[in-house]
């Protein structure tokens, strides 16, 4: 019990300091993980990073696997729902509030400006990312496909990533 | 025989009058309504115009209050909520999210903004703009504000859970594997193709949205800024879309702002 108390613990802190998202918390949850309660040794760690890469959701479903180790699956449940929990409720009051002020001229110009950033990043994204992984003939001719296929063609994305992912597989 | 027909009249139209003054929902709006239509046909048979037309405008009044309150449900519904929501979309993606974070973006914007509607671009953005500067992973984060949009806590509380399922039980699954055999997969081709894969729907997913949300040069310059700043100053996302919005709220307050 005293165990589930402390996981919980933790893993609100990770969730409520995970801004960004993703990679940027990776430090904090092996500081907390790994030097301070013991839990998992660094090997272990890694791997639940990498595990936590696999799965389809995002990499804190990581905490999945370290609760898991730490005392099954009601520790798996306990380190997944607190990790969760804060961006959750905070999400919530946020869209909350935002239906609330609507009619903000300041809010509206902040929200035109701030979306504005998150498509100049969506590109930024994808800049970074092509420049790691479009290394050969091949995956550039993924990259154009996947492209000219949604462009153009409206295709489900879905399909593309399916494809892309048999082609890994096989080759 | 006229004495107690009229006497029925007013005791309908009364009782009408009672129901009426009760909190308005769509079966106290049906009962005053049936009252009074019975009230009027009594004063026409009796004769009585005045009353009846009196009546009549009562009548005309209560449709037009019922006509606001449906009309109202009408607009709070059509943005989202009247349409039928299949949450199994956030299953999907939650299944077929393979190829990290910016994957389930286009996968998201694919499916509540272009197929099902759910959310205007904008929407979405603003989703994803609360996503960057609250905590959380952004991809989550867009689908439990998705989640409240549509049917407030109980919504939110619906979707991430939808959503975060099947990594949760995959993620148990290869964590028994490993504690037996101590292995991990090997992904690394796997993941070359889907990086691939995921650059041409991440760059999409931007060219789209971009197009829609820029208008004038103000939109460009905080669309370059933040470009650039991401690349190659490497701020973080909280900096760049807080100080995007920061710039929106100067520049936009202008003439047509």
């Amino acid at each position: 019990m005293d165990i589930l108390l402390k996981l919980f613990w933790v893993f609100l802190k990770i969730g409520t300091f995970s801004f960004g998202g993703g990679m940027v918390i990776i430090p904090l949850v092996e500081n907390e993980v790994v030097m301070k309660y013991g839990w998992l040794t660094k090997r272990e760690f890694i791997d639940a990073v990498t595990l936590g890469q696999i799965t389809p959701g995002p990499v804190v479903i990581s905490a999945t696997f370290i609760g898991y180790k730490v005392y099954g699956i009601l520790g798996a449940i306990v380190s997944t729902v607190s990790v969760i929990l804060p961006s959750f409720v905070m999400i919530c009051l946020a869209t909350q509030a935002i239906k609330k002020f609507q009619e903000n001229k300041l809010l509206a110009n902040f929200f035109r400006g701030a979306r504005i950033a998150v498509i100049g990043m969506i590109l930024q994204a994808g800049l970074s990312i092509g420049k790691s992984s479009l290394i050969d003939f091949k995956t550039i001719f993924i990259a154009g496909i996947a492209l000219i296929s949604l462009l153009k063609y409206k295709l489900n994305p879905i399909w593309i990533l399916l494809g892309a992912g048999i082609v890994g597989l096989v080759s | 025989m006229e004495q107690s027909i009229r006497k029925q009249a007013d005791e309908l139209y009364k009782r009408g009058l009672l129901v009426f003054n009760q909190p308005i929902t769509k079966e106290t709006l049906k009962l005053v309504t049936e009252l009074w239509q019975e009230a009027l046909k009594l004063y026409r048979k009796i004769g009585d115009e005045s009353k009846a037309r009196e009546i009549g405008n009562s009548l005309i009044s209560l449709y037009k209050k019922k006509s606001i309150r449906i009309e109202r449900k009408e607009e709070q519904g059509s943005n989202i909520l009247t349409k039928f929501v299949n949450w199994n979309l956030f299953f999907k993606i939650g299944c077929l999210g393979f190829g990290g974070p910016m994957a389930v973006f286009s996968l998201l914007e694919n499916e509540l903004v272009q197929r099902k509607k759910i959310l205007t671009d904008k929407d979405f953005l603003e989703g994803a703009v609360l996503g960057d500067i609250l905590p959380g992973p952004v991809t989550m984060d867009i689908v439990t504000y998705t989640g409240y949009k549509l049917k407030k806590w109980s919504g939110a509380i619906r979707s991430t859970l939808i959503f975060i399922l099947p990594s949760f039980i995959l993620m148990i699954i290869l964590a028994m594997l490993y504690d037996k055999y101590k292995i991990t997969p090997k992904i690394e081709t796997i993941f070359e193709c889907l990086g691939a894969a995921v650059t041409g729907l991440i760059v999409s997913v931007g060219l789209r949205l971009g197009e829609k949300e820029i208008k004038d040069y103000r939109g460009a310059g905080i669309l370059i800024w933040a470009f650039i700043s991401s690349l190659i100053f490497k701020f973080d996302i909280l900096t760049v879309v807080g100080l995007a919005g920061i710039a929106g709220t100067i520049l936009y307050i202008g003439p047509k702002g």
